[in-house]
């Protein structure tokens, strides 16, 4: 790996981090376990679509570890690290598939991986089958934060791609 | 057409699938009626704590669920609904989710692994509208 690209995982590794503890100060949006903005995962994207898919996940493992450390405890830690694995798999394969021009797509298919990964673990938890009512719920706020973070990715992504 | 335009209409049908899934359910959950009164059972990592027929709930009491890690949750009972009025979990979404007075959703504290479900009580048998009944 050349310095270069090593420098520039890091700093995505790091406004990733940035990006994630300025959302966890905000408020949830809709009061139901598992709705959020997963706005971290923009830079999931971001590597995901410049560079090697090995890259993104020492990335994302990065943040992942450093949020826990900073910020979380270590029950969290484990759902995100589900929803997070779950979500990744299904955006490296969707990006595979759609030869990374469809950020959008690739987003939504996370999102919805992401959901389903989390209510899985909320089960497992749990193991009350009531939790399953919230599956539509989960799975529309990930469409729609999908689309958003994908978006975001589209529009970052003309510009990173010519300096990059 | 070519193949990769093909796979990303194949891909945005697919999510719209889900999108019309999800509307779907939630419409018919929705519609589904409400039932007349509720037991609300709260359970703790999966064990069956309570179960409360809220029809028969006079006036507004607490009590205290103690979790497995040292947390706490104060449900609140009332005619007709329950909810957490406090918690010590970090995120709180299980005390903003406020009082649920319908199976439609049930309540969750994940850090605390705490589940509180209304669950229809059926004095007649499943299915028994009044025109069942006059059938």
């Amino acid at each position: 790996m050349s310095t270069r690209k090593l420098t520039v995982l890091a700093l995505f590794a790091a406004l990733a981090l940035a990006i994630y503890s300025a959302e966890s100060l905000l408020p949830p949006p809709i009061p139901l376990p598992g709705i959020k903005l997963g706005l971290a995962n923009i830079i999931t994207l971001l590597v995901l679509h410049l560079y090697r898919a090995r890259d993104a996940a020492v990335v994302l493992l990065a943040r992942v570890l450093l949020a826990g450390l900073l910020f979380g405890q270590a029950m969290s830690l484990l759902y995100s690290l589900c929803g997070g694995l779950l979500c990744f798999v299904a955006m490296t394969l969707a990006s595979r598939m759609l030869h990374r021009h469809f950020p959008e797509l690739t987003s939504i298919l996370g999102g919805i991986f992401h959901n389903i990964g989390q209510l899985l673990i909320a089960l497992l938890l749990t193991s009350v089958p009531g939790v399953l009512a919230y599956l539509p719920y989960l799975l529309i706020s990930g469409i729609l934060t999908g689309l958003f973070n994908g978006l975001c990715a589209r529009f970052a992504l003309r510009y990173l791609s010519r300096i990059l | 057409m070519n193949h990769l335009t093909k796979r990303a209409c194949l891909t945005t049908v697919g999510i719209l699938l889900i999108l019309a899934f999800c509307v779907l359910t939630l419409v018919l959950r929705q519609n589904a009626g409400k039932a007349a009164a509720y037991t609300a059972c709260v359970y703790l990592d999966g064990r069956l704590l309570q179960s409360i027929p809220l029809d028969q709930v006079a006036e507004n009491r607490r009590f205290t669920v103690d979790a497995a890690d040292g947390g706490y949750n104060i449900v609140e009972v009332s005619p007709g609904g329950i909810a957490i009025a406090e918690a010590d979990c970090p995120d709180q979404i299980c005390v903003k989710q406020g009082r649920i007075t319908d199976s439609l959703l049930p309540i969750t504290c994940l850090p605390h692994r705490l589940v509180i479900e209304l669950k229809p009580d059926s004095p007649a048998p499943s299915g028994a509208s009044p025109d069942a009944v006059a059938y």
